[in-house]
């Protein structure tokens, strides 16, 4: 009976005297084990649920839709380099003002029907400031070095040296933007050179002095344009954060008071008072700006977290809005979807996915942040050893990325 | 000091601007077409926002668009969203018929939505579908559209540099289709070796049966083999379409996983069957996880595809042909080991060792990605 023994105990059987059944009765409990799991975990593609019903009875006096302010670009092209040149500017002021990608689709198509070529020098430095925000970062480097590289003009140079200057650092190529930073002081000294600087070593290790610094020129830079001022107070703002100071706050509304549509400068305030629990001036800051997905992901976690009652009708809208996105694949924000699938969702695997691809692509310390705390919470240490590893390198520290401690 | 003043306000909105415009997202612009091939009817939704562009929507420009701007502009909506599509047939040109004209919502609001019923000439299916609605105005819109038919339904996108789809017709297609699906299947499973390791383990037992048994051994080794092998391919056939048709969806590093535990285990319960005697069982309560593992394969290849239940047939009955192929010839190797006391002695002990071995270095690297 006995086939082979492993066992030196005793020699087990190994067959049953008896033949298998031919074709198992399914009554077997792992399979309604099996089964049961399986619906358990069902789930279905929300891009396959049927689109809403059309409505043919709607009352003429509702208001279906409101325009933005301004008028609809017409359809002519301009006639003259300068009237695209003014065009193009207007419409990228409007994509950063209200965070509508149609701008810079507009702004595109104007390009491709132009038909002069070679473009002159601000409409390549236009064009570059497009290809950034469309993440075509290799086509904006392209247009900036034949700016800096052909152009007599100094506004011209010095408006693509700034460009180009903070391209690298969004990258995290702090060299390359120590660099420009350097050159753009050569060619235009004062707050915002400096300011470009200090960034810079902020990231690298100095946030300290680069604050003392930056604090010190401010004060004495009476003189300064406003634009100048301002862009300072944006970035000792940045640094407070960084070094974990309330003062922060102060830098980052004086900027809003005098620009209310610098989107960039309300996220990173919304974005500092929900680290710091302040759930009712998430609101107040984000409140209006429902339509820019940044802001929205922010409020929406504030909600959650504060119990809102109006949290399910947002975490709605934005899971409606990102799987459209999904759908359309290729212009979907990765940060913001990644802290949406993080905070809001629970699925640090997927969250953790974008978040990489988004750090691929910027490396501001909000998307660093976003990478280790997607890492942390998938339990993902490659990723964690090569954030930190990155860190270290750059001798980047930050308070508002604990995680970063191993 | 001049120049100053004058270049200043546009280095204002530039130098803001490089920083904010990484950081920021919103809806951009995009149209719904949906194609009901077994209808032969479409629905396209454009945005009301967009539209405007196009159509002068607001007439008392006061930057609202009520109702009754929308109805009193209904003709001029109609040409509009028509002329930038057009779906084709060999035979020529199709006609959209008016089924149904409203409004609609998608995540960022209103929309103007339309259902036509598509006739083509002779009585022809479309073969393709052509959109440029908006693209002269705007590079970054885009038509999302969605095919759906009784075999599912996909998804796909037109921009201005493809502007054109063309749709699944015409009877070649699902035979290929379940052609490079079988391939692909007898494919996976030769190369996939925890799948292999699983089959050896589960079959290692049956070749041996052989001194005992008698004359019939062989028929009953067969019956045995049959029983065992059904029942894989029962539970993971199962699993398998589960999971391609998108109604169950496990984590892969976890299913990976539970697969190298499961050869593990398997090989274990040769020696000391803590789970039973009854092989069959064994192959299909591990079969099921198997079913998930195989469908990673299958989902890789068949995203976007439209004849995802031929995809699936085909796969299946690929991955059972390499198994059979695998045991007719691999079976009666073994069972003419079997009758040699060496191998049953070392050789067998010694293969579970190293499948029980492989199977947990799997397992360990497999569970330390999750």
């Amino acid at each position: 009976m006995t086939i082979f023994s492993v066992n030196t105990k005793g020699s087990r059987t190994l067959l049953d005297p008896c033949p298998a059944t031919f074709l198992p009765a399914l009554r077997g409990r792992a399979f309604w084990i099996g089964l049961g799991l399986a619906g358990l975990l069902l789930s279905r593609d929300p891009l396959q649920a049927a689109p809403s019903p059309i409505q043919s009875d709607f009352v003429d006096d509702t208001v279906l839709a409101t325009l933005p302010d301004t008028p609809p670009v017409p359809e002519q092209l301009p006639t003259t380099s300068t009237d695209l040149a003014d065009r193009v500017q207007n419409l990228i002021g409007k994509a950063r003002s209200t965070g509508d990608p149609r701008y810079l689709g507009y702004a595109e198509r104007l390009f491709q029907r132009w038909p002069e070529s070679p473009l002159n020098d601000r409409l390549l430095v236009l064009r570059a400031t497009l290809s950034q925000s469309l993440h075509r970062f290799e086509q904006a480097r392209e247009d900036l070095t034949v700016v800096l590289e052909r152009s007599r003009n100094r506004q011209h140079r010095i408006q693509a040296r700034l460009t180009l200057a903070n391209l690298e650092t969004v990258r995290g190529r702090y060299a390359e933007a120590d660099h420009q930073c350097r050159q753009l002081a050569l060619e235009y000294p004062g707050l915002i050179a400096e300011s470009c600087s200090a960034q810079v070593a902020a990231r690298t290790g100095d946030p300290e002095a680069a604050y003392r610094a930056l604090v010190t020129l401010l004060a004495n830079g009476e003189t300064e344009r406003s634009t100048a001022r301002l862009w300072a107070e944006g970035t000792l703002g940045d640094i407070a954060a960084q070094l974990g100071r309330d003062v922060a706050e102060n830098h980052w509304r004086n900027v809003l008071s005098a620009s209310p549509s610098d989107l960039y400068t309300r996220v990173l305030l919304a974005d500092w008072h929900l680290q710091k629990r302040h759930y009712q001036e998430v609101l107040a800051i984000t409140e209006g700006h429902e339509q820019v997905d940044s802001l929205a992901v922010i409020r929406v976690i504030a909600m959650l977290r504060s119990n809102h009652p109006e949290q399910d009708v947002l975490t709605r809208q934005l899971r409606e809005r990102f799987n459209e996105a999904r759908w359309r694949g290729a212009l979907l924000h990765q940060r913001d979807y990644a802290r949406f699938l993080l905070d809001v969702e629970s699925r640090p695997e997927q969250a953790l996915e974008h978040a990489r691809n988004n750090w691929q692509s910027q490396r501001e310390p909000l998307d660093t942040r976003l990478l280790l705390r997607a890492a942390q919470a998938a339990g993902n240490r490659d990723t964690l050893a090569l954030l930190r590893q990155w860190l270290e390198q750059h001798g980047q520290t930050d308070a508002r990325y604990p995680e970063a401690a191993s | 000091m001049i120049a100053l003043r004058l270049w200043t306000p546009w280095l204002l909105i530039l130098t803001s601007l490089t920083q904010s415009s990484l950081a920021l997202a919103h809806k951009a612009s995009d149209s719904f077409i949906y194609l009901d091939s077994d209808a032969g009817e479409l629905r396209i939704d454009v945005a009301l926002r967009d539209l405007a562009l196009l159509v002068p929507l607001d007439q008392n420009q006061d930057r609202q668009i009520t109702g009754r701007e929308v109805r009193s502009q209904r003709p001029a909506i109609t040409r509009t969203v028509e002329n930038g599509l057009e779906l084709s047939a060999e035979s020529g040109v199709c006609r959209l018929q008016g089924l149904d004209w409203g409004l609609s919502r998608h995540s960022d609001g209103r929309y103007a939505a339309a259902r036509y019923r598509i006739v083509c000439p002779d009585g022809d299916d479309p073969e393709q579908l052509q959109y440029s609605l908006l693209f002269d105005r705007d590079s970054l819109h885009r038509g999302l559209v969605r095919i759906t038919s009784d075999s599912g339904s996909t998804l796909a996108v037109l921009s201005p540099d493809r502007n054109t789809l063309p749709l699944t017709s015409g009877s070649s297609r699902p035979l290929e289709t379940f052609t490079a699906f079988l391939v692909e299947g007898v494919v996976h499973l030769l190369i996939g070796l925890d799948h292999i390791l699983f089959l050896l383990v589960l079959v290692l037992p049956v070749s041996l049966m052989a001194q005992d048994t008698g004359n019939d051994s062989m028929t009953s080794r067969m019956v045995r083999l049959a029983g065992i092998v059904t029942a894989f391919t029962v539970a993971h056939s199962i699993t398998l379409a589960l999971a391609a048709l998108k109604l169950v969806t496990l984590p892969i590093a976890w299913v990976e996983t539970i697969i190298a535990l499961s050869i593990a285990v398997a090989a274990v319960n040769v020696v000391w069957p803590v789970l039973g005697r009854k092989t069959w069982k064994l192959a299909f309560a591990f079969g099921l996880i198997h079913g998930f593992g195989f469908a990673s394969v299958l989902g890789n290849l068949t995203s976007g595809m439209s004849d995802l239940a031929v995809a699936l047939a085909g796969f299946n009955l690929g991955v059972e042909l390499g198994q059979l192929g695998l045991l007719v010839l691999g079976f009666p190797v073994l069972c003419l080991f079997s009758r040699w006391r060496l191998y049953q002695r070392a050789i067998v002990p010694f293969m579970l060792l190293a499948v029980v071995g492989t199977s947990l270095v799997w397992a360990a690297e497999r569970a330390a990605s999750i």
